[in-house]
Order: C-alpha cells, then sequence, then structure tokens
C-alpha cells in the first residue's frame, strides 16, 4: 500500500512459487526486498497487519540518516517506493503459518499457499501492553499506543506516558506539544532512552517525571478519567485523561514458531546477526534478538538477509 | 457499494434497513492508519454491500460528533443496528479479519 495515497499495492493472491518470501511491511522488509530486486531474485513481499510497520506509526524519525526530520509514514512511503522501482513485488496477506514441503519452505497466508526456496522473517512487532485492569476497557477512550495516531484528541489535556526507552521518550515530547500537562511513569531511576531525547524531556516546561513508580490501574467510566500508581511512598491517585503506552514490544512470530528456534520472548534466535536455526531461513528488523531496534538497524538487517539469499544462490 | 462521507450531523439520518447494519469509520486525514484502512473499506464495502452500509466521518469536521461517541483514538469504527451501537473497532484492521469480523457480526443480527 502506499502510505500517502493510501493505494493497495497488491491484492492477496492464490500464491505462488518463487525464490523468495519475505513476511513483513516494515523497513526490514522494504530494505530486504530493495535489495532483492537488485539482486535480481524473484520475490513477494508479504504485508500484514501494518503496512510500513511500526515506523509508519512514528511521529518523527530524526536518526535515519540522511534524512533529517521526517515522519515516520513518509520514511515508509519513501522506502516502499523505491523498493517497487527496483522491481519489488508486494502483496497484502497475513502470514498465518509456515512449515516444510519436500526442499522448499510453504508459507500460508490468509487463503494463499506461497513455496519458496528462502524466506526472510521480517513481521516486526506490536506494542506490549501493560496488563493492568482497565487497559483494554479504554482502549480508543483515553488508553492508546500511537501518540502520532490520538494525541490532537488530547489537546489541552493532562496525559501520562508509561514507559523510559526511546519511543515513550520521543512520543511523549510529541505529546507534550498538544497536552497541557505530561506526567512520564517510569519503573526505574534513569531513561533508558538516548540521553539527547532524555534530556530534551527533562527540560520540557508542561512535562514531570515520576520515577520508580509503575501504573497498577487505569479507571474510568466512559473513558479515562485517572489511574492508580504504585509509588516509592505508597499507593496514589491520578487524574488524567489519556494514558500512552510503551513498555515494549511483543515480537509478531507466532506463525514461525515451529520452523525457527524462538527466544523464550518470542524474538527469532539469531546466528550472526540475520541467520536463524535454519539455513535457508533469515530474520530482520525487530523480530530479532538483536539489541539495537531502530529503523536503520532495521534496514540494515533486511539488507544484509537478502544477501545472504543471494550468496546462497549463487 | 462505496464509503460515504458524512458529517456528524448527517449521523441521525443514517438508517440502515433492518436487514443491514451500518458502519461508521471515524478518522482523520493526519492519521497512517486512517489512510491505510481507506482502500480496505472499500474492499469490505463491496464485499458486503448487502449485509453493510459504510459511512466514514472525518473528525476534524465533525469534533462534536466524535466526542459524544467518546472517539478518543483514530480510527474508531463503530457498528450500529436499528441506532444502537453493537461493536467498537479501534485501530487498523486488516480486510480478512475485518470481514471475518462484520460477517460474524451481521450473522448474529441479522435473522
Amino acid at each position: 500500500m502506499d502510505l500517502r495515497t493510501g493505494l493497495v499495492g497488491g491484492n492477496p493472491g492464490k500464491g505462488r512459487t518463487t525464490d523468495l518470501v519475505i513476511a513483513g511491511g516494515g523497513p526490514a522488509a522494504l530494505s530486504a526486498s530493495l535489495y532483492a530486486a537488485r539482486y535480481s531474485i524473484d520475490h513477494v513481499v508479504l504485508e500484514s497487519y501494518q503496512p510500513g510497520g511500526q515506523a509508519a506509526l512514528t511521529a518523527w524519525i530524526e536518526n535515519y540518516p540522511g534524512m533529517g526530520r521526517i515522519s515516520g509514514g513518509d520514511l515508509a512511503a519513501r522506502m516502499k517506493e523505491q523498493a517497487e522501482r527496483w522491481g519489488g513485488s508486494f502483496e497484502t496477506a497475513t502470514v498465518t503459518s509456515t512449515g516444510l514441503r519436500d526442499d522448499l519452505i510453504e508459507v500460508k497466508a490468509d487463503s494463499a499457499v506461497y513455496l519458496a526456496r528462502f524466506l526472510i522473517i521480517a513481521t516486526g512487532a506490536a506494542p506490549a501492553k501493560l496488563g493492568v485492569p482497565g487497559e483494554d476497557r479504554f482502549y480508543g477512550r483515553g488508553v492508546s499506543y500511537c501518540a502520532t495516531c490520538d494525541a490532537p484528541f488530547f489537546k489541552g489535556a493532562h496525559v501520562m506516558v508509561v514507559g523510559g526507552g526511546d519511543s515513550a521518550v520521543k512520543e511523549g515530547l510529541h505529546l507534550s506539544e498538544f497536552a497541557d500537562r505530561l506526567t512520564l511513569v517510569h519503573r526505574r531511576d534513569r531513561f533508558r532512552a538516548e540521553p539527547y531525547l532524555a534530556e530534551k524531556l527533562l527540560s520540557c516546561d508542561n512535562c514531570s517525571v515520576r520515577w520508580n513508580t509503575t501504573v497498577s490501574a487505569i479507571e474510568g467510566e466512559d473513558g479515562v478519567e485517572g489511574v492508580l500508581l504504585e509509588t516509592p511512598e505508597g499507593e496514589e491517585r491520578i487524574d488524567v485523561d489519556g494514558v500512552f503506552i510503551y513498555v515494549g514490544r511483543r515480537p509478531a512470530t507466532e506463525a514461525f514458531s515451529g520452523l525457527v528456534e524462538l527466544n523464550p520472548d518470542g524474538t527469532v534466535k539469531t546466528r550472526g546477526i540475520v541467520g536463524t536455526s535454519r539455513s535457508n531461513v533469515f530474520a530482520a528488523g525487530d523480530v530479532t534478538d538483536n539489541e539495537l531496534r531502530q529503523v536503520v538497524t532495521a534496514a540494515a538487517d533486511g539488507a544484509r538477509a537478502a544477501s545472504a539469499v543471494f550468496n546462497l544462490m549463487q | 457499494m462505496a464509503v460515504k462521507h458524512i458529517k456528524g450531523s448527517d449521523l441521525s439520518s443514517v438508517t440502515s434497513p433492518g436487514n443491514k447494519v451500518s458502519l461508521v469509520d471515524f478518522s482523520a486525514n493526519w492519521c497512517s492508519p486512517c489512510k491505510m484502512l481507506d482502500p480496505v473499506l472499500k474492499k469490505v464495502s463491496e464485499d458486503l454491500e448487502d449485509k453493510v452500509d459504510f459511512y466514514h466521518i472525518d473528525v476534524d469536521e465533525s469534533p462534536e460528533t466524535s466526542s459524544r461517541f467518546g472517539i478518543r483514538g483514530v480510527p474508531t469504527m463503530i457498528v450500529f443496528h436499528n441506532g444502537q451501537e453493537i461493536d467498537r473497532m479501534v485501530g487498523f484492521r486488516d480486510r480478512n479479519s475485518l470481514q471475518r469480523q462484520l460477517e460474524s457480526l451481521t450473522e448474529s443480527i441479522l435473522v
């Protein structure tokens, strides 16, 4: 799908036999497709849940070299445009299961079946939940995992961000441009976010941070009205209009659990950077157990994985 | 069947016949998942035209209606039957999952 025009790049097909299936639609998959296309590898990208991946939901990306400050949606759209220009082939389908058929990898996606010599798993990750009462009930009614999508609903409001990594701080800064007051709650006594972002949030006029604090419940009637906090001083209730949750990600690897070895947290166990327990399957981006999970590392993983496929095909 | 753009003030006059339900998509032009959802809705509206009428409301154009329905995230899709809200979906849905959910809903509601 073209993220700017909203046009679907490909419809669910009947499946086919190909050299390479790339599962996913974010920067890792888009980069893998670009490199595969330039290597003239016959391939198909199966875009699923979130075209453009998590990058498309990021307000601003400021650390992708050469791009300055660009919206996540625009960056993902440019990546896809580039891959398609080189011959990348895209279909909209969700991979539901994978297995082996003779020497090939069988990929079931919706009602279609694909057979491929190689597979690159680049299905990314979805936001992790806090798992507290009220979280599901108020999703879309004050609970959100996407500041880019929902910040404008909180003009003049008091909003809470939960988390202490790059996403929490970056999206918190975006929210602070709309909200009257922003409270960030973090379970530790310091940020994991990069220092530049952390300093920016700490010096933001309408932002405050509650360290060593966790959320135990989200409360309200028709929408979020407040949260219960566990603080070093004990339980405390504070009024907020919205809660934005950035407490990590759940890798989307269910469909590959029988095919390659996974870690207990669901990430693909990598060998080298993009290798897996199976020699003709590679993993790229946020599905892997590699430490740094950024757009730039996802793009690099995609390139490495396509290159590894090319080398094995020689 | 296309997705019909309406204003919030038109919502009360949106009544599907008793043998159909109405899906109203609340979205915004600054929201990436909303743009992704547009072609999905168009496809599903073609597949389910005999069961579901599809409408679209821009939350910036109709802030009072959005607030009245407690919309604080987009896209939000609300399904109505005989003027009553019977289901609400928040966030992007792919074609298959949206179609499955609407088919299951209409099977249980429409006799």
